[in-house]
């Protein structure tokens, strides 16, 4: 073969390996855009035989056909696959001959290159060089400007709307000013200012000011919600000022007379109701006044005030706000959770028997705040309109979280322990702004706080693994401690007689002196895992969750006495009318009597699950179930 | 200018030049010594291979497409531990099913990669055919949602080529898809050691 | 109730709590709905199978194989000045390294391992990796790029595809070589900050090796290949980072690859020789005014340096909000304060994960905000690092060394040995 040969067979081969290699190559791509096209997975054609299917289940040629219609997509599917596979070995083959050809081509036709003429001299060339440099470099530097003045800082722009971490939280807060009220009476103009806020939120949310923003916010979820608002109006005339909540706060034998709050006033579990029935009958009606649906399930308990009872109710979807009147049972509002920033649209997971409404709701008369799995906190006038709501961020909690609400001297108690952080907050209970935020090195409780006057002087007490432990409510301070919990924290504490008893499944059952901050006497004989311990008359009472219900000396912890029940007790057992009420989780509430003597008074069915803590005011008790609530009097 | 004393400064402009040469040498030797000692203070002398933490998972189905292999290197494992080989099972069929037979029509694997096999009244077993299954985690999540659970996926070492940094763990938007040591390769569900595998994600 | 009663259900409950322990707290949301059952007929549970993985064992081997190759080609180009042997060793390089481990993990990629266990110290790297990163510069620091030459697969893969290369001018190949430099830069950047690998996510030539890859990928490689028909490692010379800190290395190495073996005879025969352009020809004798023009220049870039910093860091430190956006968590959290309504999409799936995931956006737009924030360091040092990168480079133009004989430029040579082949000098 002479040298021509050689370059016309290096050619020709050249020539048929770039056929192929393009043809193979064009065949991959057509290939490979055909799959991406279509999804093996999920085949439309398929779906709609097989819903033909779910109307017709007996019609076997239907069924023949899907068989049929899915092997081929399958072996479709299967035979592309493989295509692409051969044909990336013969593109990638063929690819190497045509490169291997090209070379020799090209060795053997290369000529020598004759030396430049006229080489441009080293020195010019550096100088060139260096300009071109010069020129690449600023324009790098220069586009890199340029852009910067481009790129928008979106980060920043949230945190306009949401200053840092904790102001964050309080900036989220969203205030109705009632004040507003008036304007809003007028159509055009809301219009207007909604047009506006709407286009000032689309165009330059960084540069609103935090009023305008809060405006923009609330008109927002005017414009999602404008049933709520057409409903807010039909109350207008009835809402209270805000200005005069702040002096509105309830004293303190006030708020004893009611049942405010999760276990009564000052979440101790016991009522000042008088003349409370003894006994009553579901089925025949006798002694119940009225039974009411709650539309929602929850296991939060019912709080009343004077002639208003709230509970709260919330799955997956929604969480609502409660009203009812006490002296007919009827839902007199009905109010929906949402629309809070940073809430969570997914929900999170919770356990079945905690769900997303089991803390219990607070109220101090003026507004009544609610409490939900999600971390959203809400604020209702009694009439049920929207004062404030916030997210306290979503809770790590792995059953959910539980902790109920407190109010006192103008503040909303929040115990906020979750797998993250141990977290105690008091809230203004007119605006919803953080007071204080106290972060402890606890682990997560499910146990709610309740108050306790020590020494003259209110404090928060809280049960949490492994403290238990005394706060100020001004200012959250740690007034006292003792490590003697652990485990998961279901049961809140007591307070009486100077003591706080403080207990929860294989951990102990304590006494303690909050002025010294130490254990007066321990016993574990029984312990409660969900019922809150409760004390009157210097006895203390403990349900546990496997039916045993015990009696102890509250200064000694002696054991009286103890029972045996057939079910065991969620519920919280409350004393009112020197009679001690405790719902079991069959839903048959006993009555014990206080006494060093174990006397069953009454068990009264209720025909189904118990595990709220009854509300006892005046002389009725309201019981919630899951999704009734009893109203039981004489 | 004489050849003698140009001759003189060549050579002194040559040592010069061999000296700065030398010690650059030595510089850039250090720098490398020292770059390397300090990496190796941090290193590891296993290998890591990559791994979905099945409690992460969501089952998205984004391994069967994000992988660069064409066939994807995540596919579906059975932990027969958790599995409560039940008849009506979660990750075989179609939600809504009304018969319990292995027609297409009433399966929910697009491939067919999932065995029905019966046991002893009412459990059945259900085995997973590899070479059929391209890790759409449609059982997955079926299982998870209507069952224990023990449908799951994993990256199968046998196919998957470790790429420095792996394209599913770029694309997971649960973040799944840590990096394993190569000598505790898989996360089955039910069977992990009491301590936690030393795991880093490339995503923090 | 007895003592032994009341037991029992402790004792249930410690084992329970043990088991959660070893499940971690997600296996609270798993919870066995159905139990295993209890099987009569003697039925034998299989269990599922865990192949070992590919690479167990085999990075030790890869490591020894690195540093055979690399002696090799370091004696193939300096003591035996072969480009026949080169070539052939190149062949093996792609055919193992390439082909047959798949190209990964490579010395490239293997700078973003590196960046990321300095910066983040939750970052185990495997001691091979290191060994990847580490033995070819140690190599190049006393013989030369022969890594480029025959032991790279991506250089190799590239090197046995050149078919008729064509000239570059040298100032076109001056300012293209500043991109190598930014993409270095960037992939430190990228890297150390956990957002991503982008050396691995853009590598041209995996995808052959793979036989599979992204769409993006493959398109890179088909590029890459028709284009290094024409213009000589396109890739080598204009992109890779690695070949950044090769030539730091190569350029004060102890050997170097010569094209005579004794005396150069001035033939001009490999002038054209080399595919890249790296021949440094014989430097002319300059004229007096122009050598003092030379070094006012020289002055002026090299006082000109900290300007370029300055400026380079200026320039780069706002563009951080840009580049922090390839962190997955930094995009997603503007993605969500610039479009809300995406949360209502239940399509996109990063948003319904995160918002599934229970976090909150105060949290994610925090946690972004600190991954900014390290962005905003890393950005001015990268500005730093690209203006002293400016600066040097334009300062170098004007250090003049004197030159006798036609020479590989020590920097950009990848010591392929072709223009052995042009010289006539043999011994």
């Amino acid at each position: 073969m002479n040298k021509n040969e050689k370059i016309k067979t290096y050619y020709n081969v050249a020539v048929v390996a770039g056929v192929i290699t393009l043809v193979v190559g064009f065949l991959l791509l057509f290939n490979y855009l055909q799959m991406s096209g279509t999804d093996p997975v999920e085949s439309k054609a398929l779906d709609a035989l097989i819903q033909r299917l779910d109307d017709d289940p007996g019609n076997s040629q239907l069924k023949e056909e899907i068989r049929n219609l899915d092997l081929m997509a399958r072996k479709a599917y299967f035979t592309a696959k493989w295509q692409i596979q051969t044909g990336g070995w013969i593109l990638l083959f063929s690819a190497i001959i045509l490169i291997l050809a090209l070379r020799n081509y090209f060795v053997l036709t290369n000529k020598i290159e004759e030396p430049e003429k006229n080489p441009v001299s080293e020195n010019a060339a550096r100088v060139i060089s260096s300009r071109w440099v010069l020129i690449a470099g600023l324009i790098i530097i220069s586009a890199a400007f340029l852009s910067s003045f481009l790129s928008v800082d979106y980060l920043s722009r949230y945190e306009t709307v949401d200053d840092g971490a904790k102001e964050q939280a309080d900036k989220a807060v969203e205030v109705v000013d009632l004040t507003e009220e008036d304007e809003k009476a007028v159509p055009e103009t809301e219009m207007e200012k909604k047009e506006e806020a709407v286009l000032v939120a689309d165009t330059l949310p960084g540069d609103v000011e935090e009023e305008e923003s809060e405006k923009v916010k609330q008109n927002r979820e005017e414009q999602e919600n404008t049933a709520e608002v057409a409903e807010l109006k039909k109350e207008k005339e009835v809402v209270n000022q805000p200005k005069s909540l702040t002096s509105d706060f309830p004293s303190k034998s006030a708020i004893e007379s009611q049942f405010n709050s999760f276990r009564g006033a000052w979440g101790n579990g016991i009522s000042k109701a008088e003349n409370l029935p003894l006994k009553w009958d579901v089925g025949a009606g006798t002694n119940i006044l009225w039974t009411a649906d709650i539309p929602i399930s929850g296991y939060s308990s019912p709080v009343v005030w004077e002639n208003r009872v709230f509970v709260t109710g919330g799955n997956q979807k929604e969480r609502r706000v409660f009203c009812y009147d006490t002296a007919s049972g009827k839902l007199l509002w009905n109010n929906l959770v949402d629309n809070i920033g940073g809430s969570p649209s997914t929900s999170p997971e919770t356990s079945e028997d905690t769900g997303l409404a089991a803390p219990t709701s607070v109220t101090d008369g003026n507004v009544v705040v609610s409490i939900f799995g999600t971390g959203d906190i809400i604020a209702f006038t009694m009439e049920g309109k929207r004062v404030w709501a916030r997210n306290l961020g979503v809770p790590d909690n792995h059953y959910g979280h539980s902790s109920s609400l407190l109010a006192y001297d103008g503040k909303v108690l929040v115990q906020y322990d979750t797998n993250k952080s141990g977290r105690l907050l008091a809230l203004d209970i007119v605006t919803g702004e953080t007071v204080w935020d106290v972060s402890r090195d606890n682990r997560i409780s499910w146990a709610s706080p309740i108050l306790a006057e020590v020494d003259g002087k209110m404090q928060v007490v809280t049960s949490t693994a492994p403290k238990v432990a005394g706060h100020s409510i001004e200012t959250g301070e740690e007034l006292w401690a003792v490590e003697c919990m652990m485990g998961e924290v279901g049961p809140s504490p007591a307070y009486a007689n100077g003591l706080v008893i403080a207990g929860n499944e294989y951990a102990t059952l304590a006494a303690i002196d909050p002025a010294k901050g130490e254990i007066v006497w321990e016993s574990n004989e029984y312990l409660p895992e969900v019922a809150s311990p409760v004390v009157a008359d210097g006895l203390l009472f403990i349900a546990t969750t496997y039916g045993v219900f015990a009696c102890y000396d509250v200064h000694t912890g002696n054991k009286y006495w103890e029972m045996e029940f057939d079910e065991g007790f969620y519920a919280s057992p409350v004393i009112g009318d020197d009679k001690l009420y405790a719902p079991d989780m069959q839903g048959v509430v006993h009555v014990i009597a206080i006494e060093r003597e174990g006397k069953k008074l009454a068990a009264n069915e209720m025909g189904e699950r118990i595990v709220t803590t009854p509300a006892l005011l005046d002389n009725r008790i309201y019981l919630r179930s899951d999704n009734k609530l009893y109203c039981i009097g004489q | 200018m004489n050849d003698k004393t140009s001759g003189a400064m060549g050579d002194k402009k040559v040592k010069r030049r061999d000296f700065i040469n030398s010690t650059m040498r030595l510089t850039a030797a250090v720098a490398l010594g020292g770059l390397a000692g300090m990496t190796v203070s941090k290193s590891n002398s296993g290998q890591y291979v990559w791994q979905i933490d099945p409690f992460e998972c969501t089952q998205c189905g984004r391994c069967a497409t994000e992988c660069v292999l064409t066939e994807s290197a995540v596919k579906c494992v059975h932990a027969y531990d958790l599995c409560g080989y039940c008849d009506l099972c979660g990750g075989y069929f179609k939600p809504g099913v009304k018969n319990l037979e292995t027609g297409a029509e009433y399966q929910l694997c697009p491939t067919a990669a999932i065995e029905r096999k019966f046991i002893e009244e009412p459990y059945f077993e259900y085995i997973i055919k590899e070479d059929l299954c391209i890790g759409c985690a449609k059982c997955v999540a079926g299982c998870t949602s209507f069952g224990n659970g023990s449908l799951h996926l994993q990256i199968r070492h046998d196919i998957c080529v470790n790429c420095n940094e792996c394209a599913i763990a770029r694309s997971c938007p649960s973040d799944a898809i840590m990096r394993v040591q190569a000598d505790e390769p898989y996360l089955i569900k039910g069977n992990f050691s009491p301590e936690e595998p030393a795991k880093w994600k490339n995503k923090s | 109730m007895t003592n032994k009663q009341q037991n029992r259900p402790y004792l249930n409950r410690i084992v329970l709590f043990l088991l959660f322990l070893m499940l971690g707290i997600s296996s609270f949301a798993q919870t066995q709905r159905f139990p295993k059952p209890e099987f009569e007929t003697g039925y034998t549970q299989p269990s599922p199978t865990t192949p070992e993985p590919q690479v167990f064992g085999i990075e030790y081997l890869d490591v020894l194989v690195l540093v055979l190759a690399l002696s090799l080609a370091s004696w193939l180009a300096i003591k035996k000045r072969s480009r026949k042997g080169i070539m052939w060793l190149s062949v093996f390089s792609l055919l193992y390294f390439g082909f047959y481990r798949l190209g990964c993990v490579c010395s490239i990629g293997a700078i973003q391992n590196v960046a990321l266990t300095l910066a983040d110290p939750a970052y185990a790297i495997s001691i091979p990796i290191i060994l990847f990163f580490v033995l070819p510069l140690l190599f190049t620091l006393f013989f030369g790029r022969t890594f480029c030459a025959s032991v790279c697969p991506l250089g190799v893969l590239q090197d046995l595809v050149i078919v008729k290369p064509i000239s570059i001018k040298p100032w076109l190949q001056k300012a293209l070589g500043l991109i190598p430099y930014i993409y270095l830069g960037l992939a430190v950047l990228l890297a150390a900050t956990g957002s991503d690998f982008i050396i691995c996510r853009y590598d041209p030539f995996v995808g052959f090796f793979r036989m599979g890859a992204s769409f993006t990928m493959i398109f890179l490689g088909i590029v890459f290949v028709l284009m290094g028909l024409f213009v000589a490692r396109p890739y080598c010379r204009f992109l890779c980072p690695y070949g950044v800190l090769l030539g730091w290395m190569s350029r004060f190495s102890k050997s170097h690859l010569k094209i005579t073996p004794t005396e150069c005879i001035q033939c001009k025969l490999c002038e054209h020789s080399c595919p890249f352009d790296v021949i440094d020809e014989p430097t002319e004798e300059l004229k007096h005014e122009e050598k003092i023009k030379n070094r006012k220049r020289f002055t002026i870039f090299a006082l000109l340096i900290p300007l370029w910093m300055f400026l380079g860091g200026l320039a780069l430190s706002g563009l951080h909000g840009f580049l922090a956006k390839a962190h997955p968590d930094v995009y997603l959290a503007e993605l969500l304060i610039k479009k809300p309504g995406l949360k209502n999409d239940t399509e996109n799936l990063d948003v319904q994960t995160f918002l599934a995931s229970g976090k909150t956006m105060e949290q994610l737009v925090h946690e972004a905000s600190v991954i900014k924030a390290e962005y905003y360091t890393g950005s001015w040092i990268l500005g730093v690092f690209l203006g002293l990168v400016i600066g040097v480079m334009l300062m170098n133009q004007f250090v003049v060394r004197k030159r006798t004989d036609y020479e590989p430029n020590k920097t950009g040579c990848f010591s392929c040995g072709r223009c052995i082949d042009y010289c006539p000098v043999k011994k």
